[in-house]
């Protein structure tokens, strides 16, 4: 029965002519902590090989599939699907074991097309489900960007928000900051405006820790040149906080972001190009807009298009289908070529 | 080991070791040892089911875990630092008014650009990016600094752990930055080495802990109150 549901997912996958790939069970450690550092560490399943390598089962599919890309010499347009679990430790304590299809596009030259491709697969496979009612969710993080590139705020603070943007514990700690304190402890600067002027009279090339007397003077000097003032920090995390609570229908969300950056005076025009998808009307789907969705997910790595089809499941709604593009994912977390992609995975255990 | 004696970890030297010893004297446990100074097992004058074994710190919250230990006076930080099995099976009785140590993030005093947690995350950032690895934070507290960097969104670096004089780490180059523990912050300055605004992991002083696993052994209520007195 079970094997019957995943024929028609890829069935519809082969239709739209996504070719099968089989993904390595375990990858290089290293893989997963030059994305993140320390960060996903804590989920890994990891051990060493005989040559002291360390391994770890694979804690999530796409990054696979993107290094298997990445590390092969291929610059060609690829369309790809794969099935399998991935393990994470104490990721939910119910799903240690995370059972997925996903399907991926690489090397994706109109961003547009095949983010719609992408969208339309979700809903093919949705239709092929057993459910009826579902939603719809649609976002896009480049959004937020500009939004923050518009703010008053210094520049390192434009760089803080837009990467801890998925953090959301994280994010409101720093929103925080950005209202009430100062950056600089006046304190704290009057002495380490001594070591300054030491410093500044010694060979800028000494390094130490790794940075050179010059990179050092260097920070100190903007952060003191360019410090925040409280009044426009407030403002801006009053804008911040408002733009992420904007939630309406996906038909609405152009007109209701546009008013919103209007209020605010911010000059961006938004049209419907960020949301691929022209067929509004599905019965028994809802398509909706959201400015905050995947926050609090481990999807740091969407840079764009983010959505999540969602379905009724015992009066619930339960994620089927989720996705995004990933076009920073090779270069910016896994040191490798930079391939642009999209791709979903649809969850099994809420397929069957 | 009779399994019915009352076991007491104590710290086995140090400025620890003396404040502990005053805490039992003053509660009228006197410890004497059979063979001298050096030997690390000793007994309580008129209790002859108690026994008292000098340990290490760290030595003392592993015994509790496993039920090797009754009771154990130990540092806060080294609970907290403990794997959460072992935390598990451990019980705080009480905060003692003594041992009191900060666990802190330092850098070195040039680092003049490194204010809070913030600026250690954007460094850390342009150092992966400059040299290609991870900027490395020398510990004896790997799982308490981890943790407390996560939660102000610091991932990239990587922990070197520490076995000692972790002070000297960035002196000699075997960690860029480090988390320490601290109680008047002298050690740090004289290797000059500052704590960030907002770089304190943890408060600890010493404290009152029992084992879950031996907890109706005979008289060790009755011990556990008048300790804690």
């Amino acid at each position: 029965m079970k094997s019957k549901n995943y024929n028609k997912v890829f069935n519809i996958l082969k239709r739209k002519y996504f070719r099968y790939i089989e993904l390595d069970p375990v990858i290089e450690s290293k893989f997963i902590l030059q994305r993140s550092g320390e960060n996903f560490k804590k989920y890994l399943f990891s051990f060493y090989n005989s040559d002291g390598q360390e391994l770890s089962l694979r804690p999530d599919l796409t990054i696979s599939s993107v290094i298997r890309y990445a590390q092969s010499k291929s610059n060609k347009k690829e369309k790809v699907f794969y099935t399998g679990s991935a393990f994470r430790k104490s990721y939910n304590q119910k799903n240690v074991v995370i059972r997925q299809i996903g399907m991926e596009i690489f090397s994706s030259k109109n961003e547009n097309i095949d983010d719609k491709e992408i969208i339309d697969t979700s809903l093919k496979i949705l239709k092929s489900s057993r459910y009826r009612n579902s939603k719809l969710n649609i976002g896009n993080f480049k959004l937020f960007e500009l939004l923050i590139n518009k703010l008053q705020i210094p520049q390192r603070w434009k760089q803080r928000l837009i990467k801890f943007f998925w953090n959301e514990k994280y994010f409101s700690e720093l929103l925080k900051r950005l209202e009430s304190n100062l950056d600089i402890d006046p304190v704290a600067v009057a002495g380490d405006k001594k070591m300054y002027s030491k410093m500044i009279k010694l060979n800028q090339k000494k390094i130490i820790n790794g940075r050179s007397y010059k990179e050092i003077i260097k920070r100190f000097e903007s952060k003191i040149n360019d410090p925040r003032q409280s009044e426009t920090g407030k403002k801006s995390a009053k804008i911040i906080k408002e733009f992420l609570k904007i939630k309406c229908s996906l038909n609405n969300a152009p007109n209701i972001l546009n008013k919103f950056f209007k209020k605010y005076d911010l000059n961006i025009f938004v049209n419907k190009d960020f949301f691929p998808i022209k067929n509004l009307k599905i019965k028994d789907t809802k398509f909706e807009f959201s400015t905050s969705i995947g926050r609090g997910r481990e999807v740091e790595f969407y840079n764009s298009l983010i959505f999540s089809l969602d379905v009724k499941k015992k009066n619930k709604f339960v994620n089927l289908i989720s996705g995004g593009r990933f076009d920073e994912l090779t270069s910016k977390y896994l040191g490798l070529k930079k391939v642009p992609a999209v791709g979903a995975a649809v969850n099994l255990s809420n397929y069957e | 080991m009779n399994k019915d004696n009352i076991n007491i970890g104590i710290v086995s030297k140090g400025r620890l070791k003396n404040f502990t010893e005053n805490l039992l004297r003053k509660r009228k446990l006197k410890i004497f040892s059979e063979r001298g100074e050096r030997y690390l097992f000793g007994k309580i004058k008129g209790k002859s089911n108690i026994r008292v074994l000098f340990l290490h710190a760290r030595e003392i919250i592993e015994q509790l875990s496993i039920g090797n230990l009754d009771i154990g006076i130990s540092g806060y930080d080294l609970l907290k630092e403990s794997e959460i099995n072992i935390q598990k099976k451990i019980n705080l009785v009480k905060r003692l008014p003594f041992g009191y140590a900060n666990l802190v993030l330092a850098v070195r005093e040039e680092n003049i650009d490194l204010f809070t947690t913030l600026d250690l995350d954007e460094v850390a950032d342009e150092f992966r990016k400059k040299n290609k690895t991870l900027v490395r934070i020398g510990t004896k507290y790997p799982n308490l600094t981890r943790s407390f960097l996560y939660e102000r969104g610091v991932t990239n670096f990587q922990i070197v752990k520490s076995l000692g004089a972790t002070e000297l780490m960035p002196v000699i180059g075997t960690a860029e930055f480090i988390s320490d523990i601290t109680s008047s912050g002298q050690t740090l300055k004289a290797n000059k080495l500052r704590v960030l605004n907002d770089g304190e992991i943890l408060k600890s002083q010493a404290c009152i802990f029992t084992s879950k696993i031996n907890h109706k052994k005979k008289g060790l209520k009755n011990l556990v109150k008048l300790l804690s007195k």
